[in-house]
Order: C-alpha cells, then structure tokens, then sequence
C-alpha cells in the first residue's frame, strides 16, 4: 500500500515543544457476554488442528550418474636419474651414487634427516594407536531393532532388448559372484537380436559382468556345484542340458544332443551330491526328469515320466516347473508341476512308477517353487497362485499344514532362510519381497519391501543368510541386505518352530480322520437303507391317481 | 486540530465497503481486517492534514463471548485527538479506533 504525504515545515519549526497533558482512559469497547448466541453454534469436541512454528524447508533427492569404474594396472618405470644417467645400466648408477656420496652436504643433509625421522619414530612409538582401548564386550541383548533392509547392489543386463532374469545362482565359496540366467519366456518371442548370454557377475564390478555364458539356446536356470565351484550346470530354452567350467571360459564344455534332451525348456536342473560330484538331474514342462552324468552328456543316465497313475505314459505326464533337491534328505526329491501338483519321489525306487511316493495336491495354479526346509527336512515350502504353503512329507491327503493368505498379485518364487527355521522369503509379482517369520507372525509378512514395479522372478538367499538377490522381468538383479533380526538365531527357536509344525500336522491329521470318519458313515447310511428307492416312485403314482380324482370330482359338481 | 466527525465518517464508509453485508467467515476476516485499516488510512491522509494516524481494527464474531477493550493516552490534548467507530451486525462486532497526533 503506497501511501505518500509531503508536508513543508520551515527550519525553525523544528523541535516546537510539546505541551504533554494527559488524556485520560476511556473503555473503547464494552460488549458483555451473551450466552444466548452461543445456542447458535455447536462446539466441536474434539478438534484436528495442526499448528507448526518451525522453518519450512524442501527435502529433495539427487541421484547422481553411475560412475563407469574400470580397474587398470599402471606400469611404472624408475625415474628420478638424471638425464646423463642411464638407469638400466648398473655400473652408470652405482658411479653416481658414489660420486653424490663424496660430496659435502651429503652427510650434513643424511645427519639432519636422521635425527628428524628418530624424532618422529619416537613420537610413533609413545602411544600405541592400535591398542584394544574397550574389552570385547559381551554380546548385548538382541536390540528389538524394527526389521529393515538396504540395496547394497543393483546389476542391469547390458543387452537391449532386456531380457527376462529366470534364475540367480550364488556362487558356493564367499559369495563373491552370482550367475544370472536370462532368457525371454514370452510365448513364441522371436526377436532375432536378442543376445542369448547368460552372466557371471562380479559384486566388485557390477557395471560390466565378470564372465559371459554362451549356450546355444538361452538358459533357463543356472546353478553352481556345491562340490566343484568352477562347474555350473545351465538348463536351456530348448530342452538342452548344458556345463561351463568357469576356468575355461564362456562356452560350454558339453551340451547334451537335442535328440536325447527335453522337448521343452528346462525349468529345474540340479547337482546331486556324489562321489565324483558329476551328477546332476533336470526337470522339464515335457514331463520327465532326467538324470545326467557330466562326464558322459550324450546320453541322460536315468529318466522318469511324472504320471501320477504310476502307468509310466507320457501323455498322462504332468509338467514339471521346478524340482529340488535338499542334500538333508538326499533319498527324496521333490517336483513341483504345472498343474498345481507337487510329487515327492524316490531317488532309489527300481521302477519308474515305484518312484512316485507321494502325491500332493498343492495349489490351483502352477507350483512355481518347492523348497524342503534346512532345518526340518520333512517339511517343505512351496509357493503357486496367489499362496505361499507349508507341508509335510507324513500328510499327504490333506491340504497344506500352515498357509500364507490370499494376496493379490501372485506369488512367484521362495526361499527358505539358511539361518532361521522360521524365516522365508517370498516374491510377488507385483515386485514386492515379503520376508515372513512364522513364529512371530502369521497373518503378515515381518517385513514388505517394494523392490520394484516389475514382476520379482526369482530369489536367492546367499549362505549366511543376511544378503538376498531378486531378479526381475527387465533382467535388473537386486542385491538386498536385511536386518541383522532375520539373521540370528535365538535361542529356543529351532524347538518352537518344530513343535509349530507338529502341532499344525496333529491339526491336519486330526481334521483328515474326522473328515474320513464323516465320509464312513455317509456310506454306512447310504447302504442301510436301499429300499428308499422305490419310494419316490410309489409317491409319485399315488400324487398322480389324487390328482386325476380330484379333477373328476370337480368336474361331477359343475 | 483533529476532526472527529470527519474521521468517524471516514472510518464507518470503510467498514461498510469491506464487510458490508457478509456474514463472518474464519477464512476472510484477515482479509477483511487489513482492507477497513487501508482504506481507513488511505482516506484520512487523502484529507492532507499534519498528522500521524494510527488505525486499528478488531473483528469479533457473536458467538456470546464478551469483549472489553480501553486505552489512555499522553498526548498534547489541543491538537490531537482520537475517534472510535463500533459497528456490528447480526454475526460479527467490528471496532476501529483511529488515533491522530499532531506534527
């Protein structure tokens, strides 16, 4: 509001005094109060009202470029001669030595810097900087820290188009490096330049990968030999079963003949702990699971035809999307299928249909993922449609002994934690990571995180439990660091946990009898009383013969 | 010396132009409150007299709360003068005072 007013006074004027007097106090304003028109208002018990006094300030976030870091070694040649002097040659330099050695200031100059370095040695040795100043401190009590994560890493395919990452395999010694499968699963995708290679990345380096697998045929899943860490055993898209020595560079040291391989992409190849620790198994959607010796790939060593009528036909063979195998339970293996089944078989039966042993009819959709338990092995994990299962090897009528709940986006792969009896992991595909711990809580997962907003494809856990790497559609692996809650074992959890599943297969066995029970006496009914057959039909005639006389007996009155 | 009944005519135009025939509103009566002292100060040194004007403006709505407001003053009594307007309506109270001291 601009408001101007000049006036002119003359010098003089200046500093007229002011003849003060006081003008006395007056009430401005006298409004009594009147209740009455409070009746006007209605008060307002209680009110949300924020108030703040404090600086307002913006949080932003700056993600700078990533940084293309490569190693390189420097070479360094000996300088510091003068230019006289060569300092290849030994005899030019041991005569300048000598000649610098007799001149004047050369022992001035070596006395001052020798009682300056003794000064400075001394003053290093007076405190020891590398003393233990505090004991090793007891372990505290278990800070009750809320569970939380952190993305130490994140490696992105190179390639464009992006493919699919199917399949993360730690590296067995130090978690150093982890192989990544990728391969486009879309229906019939033939991008002609997509690049096939699967990689071997680096932690160190995750800009560029370590090592480039080159199949034939894109691989479908990759694994490591627990036993022998420089052989990894990779399922292709086209059935074939293929082997990398990691010490002899990309290609494939052996691929199996496509005539003997699987029809369809392999979804489960897995090292079987042996003697020479050649041997290895796989599983494909064609319904077999075939075994291989490294040694001799040109022909699969067994093969078995997931038909669960034991009649060995193919045509009635069930899907196998993936197949584990625990070495705490190396006589079984187990097979989740396509149609939702997960089989547990033998791996010594002698006949085909022998080696079916039980039957688990899981899940409404496909069995994306079966995992026996580290720490109980007749238990067992296994994630389809939109739950996530837990099972026991004992029951096999009865539906699962302890389930997630229905989420919303479906779940696509789990992983038991190496550390925790009752820890897993599962992924969605809406790219959330949900870490559940049964004893704590079984309604909702002990930690949700937001990986990302693609579908999270696969997860693995490295061995010490703490960091998990999840791979998504685009092909971008997530290395995620989770609390130190989820990693530590207390102190009576193995038992709580086994009398948990006990008590849930005593429930499950308890509610099958009753179930059995039920359907016994339904039969017993059923069979007691035979004659209530004929009943409705000698009801029906009598209705009919009513019926007829009572329209004659109308028809008489009019 | 000071007009009073100048002044007060001045003061009781302004209300009427800033809050005239509304209703009190939370969200307006700031703006209210600073549009009657404006005007009220615009127009008194638009009468181009030597004086320092002070101007205040209180709003209060009926909701039977009381208000009691008085003020003392120290001044030279021949040229300077004050003049108090209380206008009110059926939801609100609006008191302006106006205080003119001589230079």
């Amino acid at each position: 509001m601009e408001i101007k007013y000049e006036y002119v006074r003359k010098r003089s004027e200046f500093g007229r005094p002011c003849s003060f007097s006081d003008f006395l106090a007056e009430v401005t304003v006298d409004i009594p109060p009147d209740p009455s028109l409070a009746d006007d208002f209605i008060p307002q018990d209680p009110v949300d009202f924020a108030v703040q006094e404090g600086p307002v300030m913006a949080l932003h976030e700056v993600n700078t470029e990533r940084v293309e870091v490569a190693i390189q070694g420097v070479n360094h040649v000996e300088g510091g001669w003068p230019k006289h002097v060569d300092y290849k040659n030994s005899e030019l330099t041991t005569r300048y030595r000598e000649e610098v050695e007799r001149e004047e200031i050369y022992t001035k100059t070596v006395q001052r810097l020798g009682s300056l370095m003794e000064h400075f040695i001394r003053q290093n040795n007076t405190i020891d900087i590398y003393e233990e100043y505090f004991e090793e401190e007891e372990e505290e009590d278990e800070e009750e820290e809320p569970p939380s994560y952190k993305t130490i890493n994140v490696l992105r395919d190179p390639n464009q188009p992006k493919r699919m990452a199917t399949r993360l395999s730690w590296h067995p010694d130090g978690n150093r490096s982890v192989a990544v499968a990728y391969c486009s699963m879309e229906f019939q995708d033939s991008r002609r330049d997509m690049c096939i290679d699967s990689y071997i990345w680096d932690l160190e380096k995750p800009y560029s990968p370590e090592l480039s697998l080159k199949p034939s045929s894109p691989a479908v899943t990759l694994e490591y030999n627990t036993k022998d860490w420089h052989h990894v055993l990779g399922g292709c898209y086209n059935g074939q079963i293929v082997y990398w020595d990691t010490r002899k560079g990309g290609l494939p040291v052996e691929m199996t003949p496509v005539e003997f391989s699987h029809r369809d992409p392999v979804y489960g190849a897995c090292w079987l702990p042996s003697r020479t620790g050649t041997e290895c198994f796989s599983a494909s959607t064609d319904g077999q699971v075939l075994w291989w010796d490294i040694r001799k790939l040109s022909q699969p060593s067994d093969k078995l035809i997931l038909d669960i009528t034991r009649e060995d036909q193919l045509q009635k063979a069930l899907g196998a999307v993936c197949l584990d195998f625990a070495p705490t339970m190396p006589t079984k293996f187990l097979v989740g299928t396509e149609q939702g089944i997960i089989i547990s078989c033998n791996r010594d039966a002698k006949t085909p249909p022998e080696k079916i042993a039980n039957v688990f009819r899981s899940h409404i959709g496909a069995v994306y993922r079966v995992t026996r338990s580290p720490f109980f092995p007749k238990v067992f994990l296994s994630v389809g449609d939109w739950t996530a299962r837990i099972w026991t090897e004992e029951l096999m009528d009865s539906s699962s002994i302890m389930e997630t709940k229905y989420h919303t986006p479906y779940l696509l792969d789990t992983c038991w934690s190496p550390l925790k009896p009752a820890v897993f992991f599962t992924s969605k595909s809406d790219g959330t990571l949900d870490i559940w711990d049964f004893l704590f809580h079984q309604k909702e997962p002990a930690l949700s995180i937001k990986v990302s907003i693609e579908p999270l494809l696969s997860l693995c856990v490295q061995d010490n439990g703490q960091v998990l790497g999840c791979s998504t559609r685009m092909g971008t692996v997530f290395l995620l660091e989770i609390s130190s809650g989820f990693c530590t074992l207390r102190k009576n959890e193995k038992t709580l946990t086994s009398s948990m599943f006990e008590r849930e297969a005593r429930r499950e066995k308890v509610l099958q009898d009753k179930h059995r029970e039920r359907l016994v006496q339904q039969q017993e009914r059923a069979r007691a009383r035979p004659e209530e057959q004929e009943d409705p039909h000698e009801v029906f005639k009598q209705a009919k013969a009513d019926f007829l006389a009572n329209i004659k007996a109308e028809r008489r009155r009019r | 010396s000071f007009a009073v009944d100048e002044v007060s005519s001045i003061i009781k135009e302004a209300i009427e132009g800033a809050i005239g025939g509304n209703a009190y509103q939370h969200s307006r009566v700031n703006q209210w409150t600073t549009s009657v002292v404006e005007q009220t100060l615009s127009q008194l040194t638009k009468l181009g007299k030597p004086f320092k004007y002070i101007v205040t403006c209180v709003i209060m709505q009926k909701n039977g709360a009381g208000l009691h407001t008085a003020s003392s003053c120290f001044w030279d009594n021949s040229s300077d003068g004050t003049c108090t307007v209380r206008w009110e309506n059926k939801t609100m109270y609006c008191i302006v005072s106006a205080f003119g001291l001589a230079i």
